[in-house]
């Protein structure tokens, strides 16, 4: 217990527990590693005092062999160094369609040059917005790069939608046009688009090949993946 | 299982003294496990497997794979979310077990089935635990005089509907507030069926006596606290990791096609989730974020996986039949299965 809460601590301090699950999940994990932590630390004081008091403890009970299958998180968390989800993950699940959302959308102010914007908020308006608020503004994306064999003009700008855990994650995406280069799946970018409106309305196409698709004015490389890669949908 | 005893009788060195309560035997099956003189094995098995991995780690190739870190990526994922709520559960089970004595329960739950039935079943609400608490409990409430139907009934909404499965499963599915309410009412359902069955058709001459309370006084409340926690937690995280290693296993290494064709099939879904809600045996703290990493099903087959693993599942049968003998197991567990998924179906239809 004592390593699974050291374990952990040492991922809430590193960041890397954002990888995991929601940044949210902060402080219920800095509770459960201290937890953690003082139960392995009571449970070693009380067995030491009690060795020193009756000599008969070592029978007892030390939980059952299933138990041990809890060390196999830690193990892979050091062998294998586990990564934020990425193009394969992205493969895995159907990409996130817009399903719907409340119109009025607030104002977009675009004063200031590009609006910065989360790819769900982005995807949503695209679909759904009557006001076609896009239409007239840049907007700041940021996501990964995934290369796709439906959209081979551009790469398709990629983030994960997480409601609770990386398990559940599902792809947010946007097919960038005009990119101005190749680029490796997983490279992590910000990119100021445009919002490319469709031929016909999204609502008449069949689900499955609503689109999202921008063209883009300007893309900077960034080097290190946020610790916080996901978006929450709320 | 000799773990789940000891998390509400006090723990104590592996000699009971009375010899002829069957839930003594239940203590053999793992005897094997803790040898005399095993207390410093534990932290050097642990240490093994990191040390070699570290040493082997830039040989293996196969480690660094997109898939195997994709697959670690979610697994690790399954099992950091859930963690706190284990740890909130087994707080609170070793609090239970310190400070809140089987009597009581008993005064507060009537002795006529007809009422006792439901109201056992919203004690169950109260009293947060994971299943593995629950079947002892549900033991000594027989022994103690309580109608078994009554203290079936516990036994099966205890782990279900009580707060803490309740809390995380809104974590784990944070825009589907319909889900929460369905578990708890198909849950409470189910219970309350099964409770009233068994109350009109048996004279609880199948269910043995599950032996007598010890109350160890003498026992160091702080040990007491962190004896049951840490055993519960050890229980309920080894059966966790199997069903992260589960969800995470079967989204990767099961081709797309089949796991969507699947879960696409309502009906297959449904079946298929149930049977796995059962071969996972997932503590009911836990399995919510299972089942929200296993976003190609339905709520609805996703609601039956809820509401069937925590009344019915390996360890459960198990338990069971330690606790109250193997005849009562034969009947109880086909019906609470057949139950459990009608009413988490039925209920689905309604509220998802």
């Amino acid at each position: 217990m004592f390593f699974a809460g050291a374990m952990l601590a040492r991922l809430i301090v590193s960041g890397g527990f954002g990888w995991f699950v929601q940044q949210r999940m902060k402080w219920p994990l800095i509770i459960a590693a201290a937890a953690l932590i003082l139960f392995g630390l009571v449970e070693v004081i009380v067995s030491w005092r009690e060795e020193s008091d009756t000599p008969d403890t070592a029978g007892r009970s030390r939980g059952p062999l299933v138990g041990w299958l809890l060390a196999l998180p830690l193990l892979v968390l050091v062998s294998v160094s586990p990564t934020a989800l990425g193009a394969a993950a992205a493969d895995r699940v159907d990409a996130y369609t817009p399903t719907e959302a409340e119109n009025p959308f607030e104002p977009i102010d675009a004063s200031d040059g590009p609006v910065e914007m989360r790819v769900l908020d982005f995807l949503d308006r695209a679909m759904w917005d009557e006001e076609r608020s896009l239409e007239e503004v840049t907007v700041r994306l940021e996501g990964l790069v995934v290369n796709d064999e439906d959209h081979t003009a551009g790469f398709t700008l990629t983030r994960f939608l997480v409601s609770c855990c990386a398990a559940d994650g599902i792809p947010l995406q946007v097919d960038l046009h005009d990119v101005g280069g190749t680029f490796e799946d997983d490279t992590w970018v910000i990119a100021d688009v445009r919002w490319i409106p469709p031929d016909i309305p999204y609502t008449d196409m069949p689900s499955d090949e609503r689109r999202i698709a921008a063209k883009v004015v300007s893309l900077t490389e960034v080097p290190d993946a946020r610790k916080d890669p996901y978006e929450s949908p709320y | 299982m000799t773990d789940t005893n000891t998390t509400l009788d006090a723990p104590e060195p592996a000699v009971h003294d009375h010899g002829g309560h069957d839930h003594h035997d239940q203590g053999h099956d793992h005897d094997h496990e803790h040898e005399p003189g095993s207390f410093s094995f534990g932290p050097t098995i642990l240490l093994l497997p990191i040390v070699v991995a570290l040493l082997l780690r830039s040989r293996w190739g196969f480690l660094e794979g997109t898939d195997v870190r994709l697959w670690s990526t979610l697994f690790v994922s399954v099992c950091i979310q859930a963690l706190p709520f284990l740890v909130l559960g087994v707080t609170i089970s070793g609090l239970i077990a310190v400070f809140v004595s089987p009597d009581l329960v008993q005064r507060i739950v009537p002795k006529r089935p007809i009422l006792a039935v439901p109201s056992a079943g919203l004690a169950g609400m109260a009293l947060p635990g994971c299943e593995c608490g629950s079947v002892p409990i549900a033991g000594r409430l027989v022994s103690a005089g309580t109608p078994p139907a009554a203290a079936l009934t516990f036994l099966l909404a205890a782990p279900a509907i009580n707060p803490v499965v309740l809390v995380s499963t809104a974590v784990a599915f944070p825009n589907e507030g319909r889900l929460v309410l369905a578990r708890f009412v198909a849950s409470f359902l189910a219970a309350i069926l099964v409770g009233t069955w068994w109350a009109r058709r048996s004279k609880s001459s199948l269910l043995k006596a599950a032996g007598h309370l010890h109350d160890d006084d003498n026992t160091n409340r702080w040990r007491k606290f962190v004896d049951v926690a840490s055993q519960d937690l050890v229980h309920a995280g080894g059966y966790l990791v199997v069903g992260a290693l589960a969800a995470a296993t079967l989204q990767l290494i099961v081709p797309r096609s089949v796991l969507d064709a699947v879960a696409s099939n309502e009906l297959l879904a449904v079946l298929v989730l149930a049977a796995l809600a059962v071969l996972l045996s997932i503590c009911s703290e836990a399995d919510a974020f299972v089942a929200a990493g296993l976003p190609q099903f339905s709520l609805t087959s996703r609601l039956v996986f809820l509401v069937v693993g925590p009344v019915i599942d390996l360890k459960l049968i198990a338990l069971h039949a330690g606790v109250f003998g193997k005849a009562f197991a034969l009947r109880f567990v086909p019906v609470v299965f057949v139950v459990a998924v009608v009413s988490a179906v039925v209920v689905g239809q309604v509220i998802l």
